[in-house]
């Protein structure tokens, strides 16, 4: 198939699903009330977005999310730069970190409740904690990803530590970065969302939950439809960032 | 000065851990609603064993039915989307990009649907766990040695045996890799949404001792579901050892390092709860 | 070992052509429309016969083999193997051996060696015995229960090969077998190679980069063009049998390498 026929046969399909969320609640094949049709939801979505308190759950949200990425990116950047440079740090901690990373966040988030209560601080608290070992695992990877013989090769032409850095870690170590960007970004929205689910006030979490327990389910759907909507422009943009700086690798 | 070596340092600072749990409450150093200490905790974790018990038991009801859906499902979608090169085109980037959106904001549209009883959780987890083995299935069949293929035609292999003899036992470290991360997915998917909303399970346990700030009945139930999720671990590892003697130490460490970046690559998304 | 001893000796006057090429062609649809890959391809390989073909890379000499194999279909031209076309691979006449080892990492040296005729059905005592004999003969005895990665580079050439073997084929097609492999490895797995055929009277197309692996192996070599590939010389090779590492040191070696060496490099 070529690109365009690939892009198009993707458009059809979107159109089918989007398509049978409309017509399969109207004809009453599928119960409306579990199902609320497109059309139903588009509409909502319009009203919600106009709403006072959805704004403000908004605003919150992304208040939590940012805070927690500029927390937790670069402290666990550093941390895995670090794990990777220095190898006795790396032996010790590596094989924890594994461990934690294996092990269900979520089950925490009670113990954040208990110290941070469940406000701004412990949403982004649980959100920093969800997403820093990730970080720290690629971090660590992209370090050693970098072929010795790149630095072996600059240090014979009598390049600084500095241009050593500038020159091949930073290239070489871009397209990863960008990835880990992406991937953390997920971790760290849906530690977001969960935490804002499971005890909170307010955000977007929060009033999905709340709708969902409400049987709201046009409201809820909207709701869905634009946090998914926000996590996927996130991802396509950084994933079109990696497109571009990638070029040279195969 | 000779340094210690690494394990011995992983073990003292576990050890370490372990006393500083049961000391600083112990000490006043933290609050005991923060953090009870850690006999306090097994105490009412064994004088409520059979609460945990019961508990655990529906939990574990709800992860056997889920897994077996996301990985019968998982696998049968991943063949398809890894063998057939058009379907991969056109379904693969759709997939890793509906991988951005955090599943757990679908859990209230289930619990709606299904009511907040053992279904809801299945479904939920199902999927959860369902991403990471279809997208490592696929990447297992995707990625298989070109020559593998060629050889067995050439000693005219059939269809039906190039992929029973060739193409399964290729892809099975890729496969159980995934199956690794699908399995712990459906534990965490279950326990999260046990936690949100249910009326049973050790999830129930830990928001319903939450809410009334009964912590070292928080922290009991956390230490059986750590416990679980381990022992899960260990058991598709020592199903990976029996499986994979065939592989070499190096290429095994390569496995478990694409095992490692599979995770960090899309699967690896869904572990942020 | 019975079976052996009939094929102890290699036809000195080749009765038929084992592998017979005529007009052969291939063109492949590439990005930017049809690329021709073969033209006018014309071979001969009497049976019993060693026949060596160089080239540059990307001249068609693997596209040559796969078609040879039954793997790929030329775009015209005709190709007998044994005197019958080839439409799809057909390991009882053709025995194929790769430039990776390629065996399963998964299966043991003697169940590797064995697969194809697990791929038959054969009866497991009966494909046991065979993939031990084959493993005998390339010099593995004792080594069947290892797996691929428990092995040298050259074990697991010599594992292909008995796999290549094994199930008796009166054509071998080999693929730069030895081109992963270490200088010395390379020079004894060319020796043992010999040994090999001249044990089994196979009739063997083998496809290589090196000007003194093709010249010490082959009874006559087959020099490509660049894309599009055609036969640009036959050289034969009329160093006597047994071969040793000596003649390699010899004046006609010398000049035999560099009459090919000069037809690859004087044709753009």
């Amino acid at each position: 198939m070529t690109r365009s026929a690939i892009i198009l046969v993707r458009i059809a399909l979107l159109l089918a699903v989007l398509g049978a969320w409309e017509v399969l609640p109207r004809a009453g094949i599928v119960n409306p009330m579990l199902l609320p049709p497109l059309s139903l939801v588009l509409k909502t979505l319009g009203e919600i977005l106009r709403r006072g308190d959805f704004q403000e759950a908004m605003a919150v949200t992304t208040a939590e999310v940012l805070v927690a990425f500029v927390i937790a990116v670069p402290l666990g950047a550093v941390l895995g730069v670090l794990s990777a440079e220095n190898e006795y740090f790396g032996a010790i901690f590596k094989p924890m970190l594994f461990y934690v990373f294996s092990i269900p966040k979520s089950i925490f988030l009670p113990m954040f409740i208990l110290v941070f209560g469940i406000g701004f601080g412990q949403k982004v608290a649980y959100a920093t904690f969800s997403t820093i070992f990730i970080v720290i695992m690629s971090a660590s990877a992209a370090v050693e990803s970098i072929k010795s013989e790149y630095v072996l090769v600059a240090q014979s032409y009598g390049a600084t530590r500095a241009q050593i850095l500038r020159r091949i870690y930073v290239p070489s170590m871009m397209p990863i970065l960008l990835e880990t960007l992406r991937i953390s970004m997920i971790f760290n929205f849906t530690g977001v969302m969960i935490s804002e689910m499971y005890a909170s006030r307010t955000g977007v979490g929060h009033m999905i939950a709340n709708w969902g327990e409400n049987f709201m389910l046009p409201q809820l759907f909207a709701g869905v439809v634009v946090l998914a909507v926000a996590a996927m422009s996130f991802n396509e943009l950084v994933r079109y960032m990696e497109a571009r700086w990638s070029t040279w690798r195969s | 000065m000779t340094r210690p070596s690494p394990q011995t340092v992983r073990r003292l600072i576990g050890l370490a851990l372990l006393i500083a749990w049961e000391a600083v409450p112990r000490l006043g150093l933290l609050p005991e609603l923060f953090l009870p200490p850690l006999s306090k905790t097994l105490a009412v974790l064994w004088l409520d064993r059979f609460i945990y018990a019961s508990a655990l038991l529906v939990t574990l009801y709800e992860v056997a039915i889920a897994m077996l859906i996301a990985c019968g499902v998982g696998i049968l979608v991943g063949a398809i989307v890894g063998g057939v090169a058009s379907i991969r085109n056109l379904m693969l980037p759709v997939f890793s990009s509906l991988y951005a959106v955090p599943i757990v904001i679908l859990y209230p549209i289930f619990t709606a649907w299904f009511g907040i009883g053992s279904e809801s959780k299945i479904a939920f987890a199902g999927v959860y766990g369902f991403f990471p083995v279809m997208l490592s299935t696929a990447a297992g069949i995707r990625t298989i040695d070109e020559q593998y293929l060629l050889a067995a035609r050439s000693m005219g292999a059939t269809l039906p045996q190039l992929i029973a003899r060739v193409i399964i036992p290729a892809a099975i470290p890729t496969v159980l890799a995934g199956l690794r991360l699908g399995g712990a997915l459906t534990i965490i998917g279950v326990v999260v949404s046990e936690m949100l909303t249910s009326a049973s399970g050790i999830g129930y346990l830990v928001t319903m001792n939450r809410t009334i700030l009964d912590s070292p009945r928080v922290f009991a139930a956390i230490i059986v579901v750590l416990v679980l999720s381990i022992a899960f671990d260990i058991a598709v590892r020592a199903i990976e050892r029996y499986t994979l003697v065939w592989q070499s130490a190096g290429r095994r460490g390569a496995s478990s390092s694409t095992a490692a970046s599979a995770r960090m690559a899309t699967p690896a998304a869904a572990s942020a709860v | 070992m019975e079976h052996m001893a009939k094929l102890n000796r290699r036809p000195e006057h080749a009765p038929q052509a084992a592998v017979e090429v005529r007009g052969l062609g291939h063109i492949y649809e590439g990005r930017d429309g049809a690329v021709p890959a073969l033209t006018d391809i014309d071979l001969t390989v009497p049976a019993g016969h060693f026949t060596v073909i160089v080239g540059p890379s990307g001249c068609g000499k693997t596209s040559l083999l796969m078609m040879l194999a039954g793997l790929r279909t030329q775009t015209s031209g005709t190709i007998l193997c044994d005197g019958r076309p080839i439409p799809k691979p057909d390991p009882e006449r053709v025995g194929v051996v790769f430039q990776e080892a390629s065996l399963y990492p998964w299966l043991t040296a003697v169940e590797n060696v064995e697969f194809p005729l697990v791929l038959k059905g054969a009866p497991r005592s009966e494909r046991r015995a065979r993939a031990e004999e084959m493993l005998n003969l390339v010099g593995l005895e004792g080594f069947g229960g290892r797996y691929p990665h428990e092995l040298s580079g050259g074990m697991k050439q010599r594992v292909s090969i008995a796999r290549g073997l094994v199930q008796d084929p009166p054509v071998l097609l080999m693929d730069e077998p030895f081109a992963a492999l270490d200088e010395q490895t390379r020079m004894t797995m060319g020796h043992e190679l010999l040994r090999i055929w001249s044990q089994t009277s196979k009739t063997v197309v083998f496809i290589t980069h090196s000007l003194t692996e093709a010249v010490y192996l082959a009874d006559e070599v087959v020099v490509m063009s660049a894309r599009p590939g055609r036969i640009l010389d036959r050289v034969p090779v009329d160093l006597p049998r047994p071969r040793t590492y000596q003649m390699m040191a010899t004046d006609k070696f010398g000049q035999l390498r560099e009459r090919i060496w000069h037809q690859i490099r004087d044709t753009p």
